[in-house]
């Protein structure tokens, strides 16, 4: 059977459901969020299939694609031709961030229950959103990944500032100008990389970079990776370039921060790993100590400033900037177990930021409140709420038997073994997170209630799918590992020969 | 006979350029203002005219060009006329540091 | 054995059946769990009798891979493991049966054995580990178990603060624990205990990093088992309902923490600093604790502070090399303070308080838990012919053989007060006349007693596997066939110290008595020697306060010092770059005149400028 359409499918399929979208009236609620739910089933099932195709022992690479797309040649006849080919592939990592998108869109166009208005300008946005995502974790292409980085953008600051609570527009302006400016760096960097090598296929930049002789000198790959850490450390975010995501993770609707900050402060991450180590190994290793104790800062300041926190969501805001930390410090560490970890992070946040923000979201349609102060004694009038909720609290301070755990201890482990003391300073990490997370749950959930809860209903019906599905999810990494690990020792290999290590 | 020589050509219309650009951005009458840009085509017609004759390769394009300058220039005073005409009805008023619409 | 993995796997399947089912089954949820902890300890005791004549039974899988290395899970039944087994099913057990009495018409009650469920299969899978991270991931789960079990009360304030407490201190130690162990790993390549202790005994590990890591371990060890610094939780913890702090905080858990070192042996034992440090902490905490639980008013508090001092005792034993002695006091400890702690809780059911001003002369009214209690007491105490009595005099060898005579001596003035201040208890709730508001007093019911009665028995007789005099069974098998432990076996000690411990203990009782039984001696007696004392003492020597005014204070004042620079920096810097971006707009919007002559103007000198450059520069800027 012929595979290679199955990644362009799975890209696009949500294009599907905004042509259906486009055809239907503006009024009909009801059909229009379940068109919306629906359209994201295909990239599903075709993401869960791709992993069963791993699963079944087959070979990623028979996804790949390659289109010849764009190319032109310089003004001398002579010269090679510049090429950007349409390429899409999947590695494990990949594959792994492709299948937590799905899930998550899914579960988020579940929890798009609760927009109020224009549903479907909504959902379209939400479905393009969606095609973007999947795209930049599936382009092989410098180019490719670049448009589809920008298609996440423009529909991610109209569902903020149209949908969002009151300071929404704000928001939305300094979610695109801090990223409008990382897209430029990065835009910056692709085009130096694509004048100076004359493609930009990432693998074959992988191949060019590792050779002494390419025309590309040491200092220029410092620089370019300087660069890159602050296109993605916006995204990721790296102190001090954080401070929007807190307004957008205050203010977005609630489908929204559940991507957001599941899988779009992920493509930092990833660009991190894919980009940073995978095409400059030996200059991140000559920056890694920074990066170590950028991720200690980003580990220790977003645990600090989330102890004090009135509000959960902003104490979940914070939370995300410590957990980035850790992601940090795994790839600072630059041995299997670091960058397992910080891999592992990457995955486990995205399901655990998810859970938490949409628990809160519901939290906020019943009460109209999400500060700690007025939902006290919360877990008598909604116990299974509450019980999610700490639950959820717990998979995020890494208690063993959840996926923070993994991703923590491996992170640490790999740091603890290139630089115990900056690693024994993170571990005080570890501790606040326990601190600010039973503060703020206990504070929300225990106590005396300072409110009737009467009228307030617990979690019901379809509310329990993203719930349950995400904390399976979270339970299942934690017990078993391997799940992630297998898909990803492959791409280790691939990463770790440029390390020497 | 003795001809011209090019030089003279090119101080003329460098003089009529002069007095275009001055009468251009000083006066404060629109139709000044008008007559003064038309003074500026003409000295540019005049290099036209003159490079086409004594240019490094004379060749009558110089000329055809001149005459399109002309057309153009004429239809160009007739739209700028109109438009004066049209904003004096409104503004009651042809000087110029009073039109600043521009601004804001 | 190659079964044991079921132990644990019986208390989760309870916690999974009731979590689903729970709010159905109500009441009937307790059949589930105590059937199935019953399924457990029936399994324990077989591998316990198994244990006796075959050897360890390890088995292992890949868990995770990180690159070369593979960590295994698995289990492991060696002696110790295999004891403990038994002593936690046991008490879980009991535990599981009495709270059917205790817990009767709570709301929540089915909640509460879901959580008992939960704690137990932690507890279980934390003694088969047959290695560190699974040791450390068990020993998180408990600390869970624990701390929902505090919380169970959860719209108390008092129950919020202890609960949130107690994760909070003990994840401080699992910290220490969780460096030591990371360190610990790059040394050895290993998590496997078998792995550690060869790359110990081949002297793979420097001896700087063995002491380093084994105190680090340690560490985590002083936040669990509720040693001094980190001991402040564990009298809170007594919020939670009592037959959960006869369960983990006298019984089980907290007694994690002497497990951890007693298995980690080899290691500490190979560092004198290290063994050196867990005397000290152990011997100091024991005294402190000791003396903090002579003033205390609440019956449960007064137990909590006799855990602190009594794990204090075990870590003492184990840093003076006593291996055994260690072990077996856990293993008496676990009899008779889950004894006490039932027969508290069977006082408070009565009385409805639990301060013991409240109490008195209840001798006569509770005609079963009277006697237990006493018993438990006794045994405590070290009354020769009682559990306590065997494992208090090893241990007191232990530190005399282990050659600290200072440890010694503190260890015996706080067997001192433990007589004193356990009869003090005992005199002031069940002799004198009833005080307080004292109605419808009643023994608990039969499925209240029948677990107190099977503590009572063992508290008397648990002490016979080891004792100088008919033989050291216990001793002599723990530390079988293992060289590393077998220097640190049974101690022979002399026969002087056993007759100081008993004579001591007996002064305490007797003072004890003189003060509250017979009233001879005036109660101010010692608060009038000494209104500080007894001020420092009630409020437990101001640890709590001082950690309030450093600890928090510190954390809080970092915070809001970040919360400045979040603020005030970080923002204010970007507020400098959009507000110039934003001036210069400005000043540009205000060049524009709307004069079109002025534009005209301005066109015509650029050109001018950048003719006059071509002119000089020939059109190249060089």
């Amino acid at each position: 059977m012929n595979l290679h359409a199955i990644l362009s499918i799975l890209v696009f399929s949500p294009l599907l459901g905004i042509a259906v979208l486009a055809l239907m009236p503006k009024d009909q609620e009801k059909s229009i969020k379940l068109v919306g739910f629906l359209a994201t089933l295909p990239a599903l099932l075709i993401s869960l299939a791709a992993y069963a195709h791993y699963l079944a022992g087959k070979h990623l690479s028979d996804f790949s694609v390659s289109v010849e797309w764009i190319h032109f040649r310089g003004m001398n006849v002579e010269a090679p031709y510049f090429a950007v080919n349409y390429e899409l592939a999947l590695s494990g990592f990949q594959l792994l961030l492709v299948v937590l998108t799905a899930v998550v869109a899914t579960l988020a166009s579940i929890a798009a229950r609760y927009v109020k208005k224009e549903w479907k300008g909504f959902f379209m946005l939400f479905l393009l959103l969606e095609v973007g995502m999947l795209g930049v974790f599936t382009a092989e292409n410098l180019i490719l990944f670049f448009i589809f980085f920008e298609v996440t953008l423009i529909p991610t600051f109209f569902l903020i500032g149209k949908w969002g609570y009151f300071e929404r527009e704000k928001a939305a302006y300094s979610f695109l100008i801090y990223n409008g400016l990382g897209s430029a760096v990065l835009l910056i960097v692709i085009m130096i990389l694509f004048a100076k090598t004359g493609t930009t296929n990432i693998n074959i930049l992988k191949d060019i970079l590792a050779d002494p002789s390419a025309p590309v000198s040491g200092d220029l790959k410092l620089g370019l990776l300087i660069a890159l850490l602050v296109a993605f450390g916006v995204k990721l975010p790296i102190f001090p370039l954080h401070s929007w995501m807190l307004r957008v993770h205050v203010q977005a609707p609630v489908p929204t921060v559940m991507i957001h900050s599941g899988i779009l402060l992920k493509i930092g991450a990833y660009g991190l790993i894919r980009f940073g180590m995978g095409l400059f190994p030996e200059q991140f290793d000559t920056l890694s100590t920074l990066i170590a104790v950028l991720g200690v800062i980003n580990l220790l300041y977003g645990a600090f400033l989330a102890f004090i926190q009135t509000d959960f969501k902003m104490v979940l805001a914070y939370s995300s900037i410590s957990h980035m930390g850790i992601v940090l410090i795994g790839l600072a560490a630059m041995n299997e177990a670091g960058v397992q970890g910080a891999i592992f992070q990457v995955i486990s946040h995205g399901l655990i930021s998810a859970l938490l923000f949409f628990i809160v979201g519901v939290l906020y349609e019943r009460t109209d409140t999400s500060l700690i102060g007025n939902l006290g004694g919360m877990a008598k009038g909604m116990p299974v709420a509450a019980g999610f909720l700490l639950a959820g609290a717990m998979a995020s301070l890494g208690l063993p038997g959840m996926s923070g755990f993994v991703s923590e201890f491996m992170a640490f482990l790999g740091l603890f073994k290139e630089m115990p003391w900056l690693a024994a300073v993170g571990t005080i990490g570890i501790i606040m997170t326990a601190a600010y997370l039973l503060r703020a749950v206990l504070g929300m959930t225990f106590g005396k209630s300072h409110r009737e809860f009467t009228g307030v209903v617990d979690l019901k019906g379809v509310e329990f799918v993203p719930v349950v599905v995400l904390m399976l999810l979270i339970v299942l990494i934690g017990v078993y590992p391997s799940v992630l690990s297998s898909p990803l020792q492959a791409t280790l290999e691939t990463i770790m020969p440029g390390l020497g290590g | 006979m003795s001809s011209v020589p090019a030089s003279a050509f090119l101080a003329l219309a460098l003089i009529l350029f002069c007095i275009g650009l001055y009468g251009a951005l000083t006066k404060r009458n629109t139709v000044i203002v008008l007559i003064s840009i038309e003074l500026m085509l003409n000295a540019v017609n005049i290099n036209l005219v003159t490079f086409s004759k004594y240019g490094m390769a004379p060749s009558i394009t110089g000329q055809i060009f001149a005459l399109f300058a002309i057309s153009v220039a004429a239809a160009e005073a007739a739209v700028g006329l109109a438009i004066l005409i049209a904003l004096y009805r409104t503004k009651k008023t042809v000087n110029i540091d009073e039109m600043d619409t521009m601004k804001n | 054995m190659e079964n044991a993995w079921l132990i644990p796997l019986f208390p989760l399947i309870s916690f999974l059946i009731l979590l689903l089912f729970g709010k159905r089954l109500k009441e009937a949820s307790a059949y589930v769990g105590i059937l199935l902890t019953l399924a457990s300890l029936i399994y324990s005791i077989l591998v316990l009798f198994e244990r006796f004549s075959e050897p360890t039974y390890v088995t292992k899988f890949d868990w995770l891979t990180i690159g070369d290395f593979h960590l295994t899970a698995g289990f492991e039944v060696n002696q110790l493991n295999a004891l403990m087994l038994f002593i936690v099913s046991l008490v879980s057990f009991l535990v599981h049966t009495y709270s059917k009495g205790y817990m009767h018409g709570d709301e929540r009650f089915h909640v509460f054995y879901a959580y008992l469920g939960l704690f137990t299969f932690a507890m279980l899978g934390l003694v088969i580990s047959p290695n560190l991270l699974q040791t450390y991931i068990f020993w998180e789960l408990v600390g869970v178990g624990s701390f929902l079990l505090i919380g169970f009360y959860f719209y108390k304030e008092e129950a919020k603060a202890a609960a949130k407490k107690a994760f909070i201190m003990t994840r401080i130690g699992d910290v220490g624990l969780f460096i030591g162990m990371a360190l610990l790993f790059w040394q050895t390549k290993s998590f496997e205990y078998s792995d550690i202790f060869a790359a110990v005994d081949a002297g793979q590990v420097s001896g700087t990093m063995i002491t380093l890591t084994a105190i680090l371990i340690f560490i985590g060890a002083v936040g669990k088992s509720g040693q001094f610094p980190l001991h402040t939780w564990l009298p809170d913890a007594m919020e939670g309902p009592t037959p959960v702090s006869a369960l983990i905080h006298a019984a089980t858990m907290v007694a994690a923490g002497v497990y951890l070192v007693a298995s980690l042996f080899p290691l500490f034992s190979a560092s004198h600093t290290a063994l050196m440090t867990v005397a000290v902490i152990g011997g100091f905490t024991a005294i402190f604790a000791a003396s903090i639980g002579l003033v205390q008013t609440d019956i449960k508090r007064v137990l909590a502070y006799s855990t602190v001092s009594q794990l204090g005792y075990m870590m003492l034993a184990l840093g003076s090399a006593g291996y055994v002695a260690g072990v077996f006091h856990l293993m008496t400890h676990a009899f008779f303070k889950a004894l006490l702690f039932l027969a508290a809780g069977s006082v408070i059911h009565a009385v409805h308080t639990q301060d013991i001003e409240e109490m008195g002369g209840l001798w006569k009214k509770l005609k079963l838990t009277g006697p237990l209690f006493l018993i438990g007491t006794l045994a405590i105490s070290g009354v020769p012919l009682l559990s306590g009595f065997f494992s208090k005099d090893e241990i007191l060898a232990a530190a005399w053989e282990g050659g600290h005579p200072v440890l010694f001596v503190l260890a015996l003035v706080a067997a001192f007060f433990t007589a004193f201040y356990m009869f003090r208890l005992f005199f002031m709730v069940f002799t004198g006349e009833a005080r307080g508001n004292q109605k419808h007093v009643h023994e608990s019911p039969s499925v209240m007693t029948f677990p107190m009665i099977i503590l009572g028995v063992l508290a008397v007789v648990a002490g016979y596997v080891n004792t100088p005099w008919f033989g050291t069974f216990l001793g002599d098998w723990l530390v079988d066939g293992n060289e590393a432990l077998a220097a640190h076996g049974h101690h022979e000690g002399p026969v002087w110290i056993m007759i100081l411990a008993t004579v001591v203990s007996l002064l305490g009782i007797y003072l004890a008595w003189l003060i509250y039984g017979k009233r001879s001696v005036s109660r101010n007696w010692l608060s009038g020697s000494g209104d500080m004392l007894h001020t420092v003492l009630l409020n437990k020597y101001y640890v709590d306060e001082f950690y309030q005014l450093t600890i928090v204070a510190i954390t809080k004042g970092i915070s809001y010092f970040l919360r400045f620079i979040d603020t005030f920096l970080v923002e204010g810097i970007v507020k400098g770059i959009t507000g110039f971006v934003q001036g210069l707009g400005a000043t540009g919007s205000k060049m524009q005149s709307g004069q079109v002559q002025t534009y005209g103007a301005v066109a015509f000198i650029g050109l001018a400028l950048l003719a006059v450059i071509y002119a000089l520069t020939g059109g190249y800027l060089r």
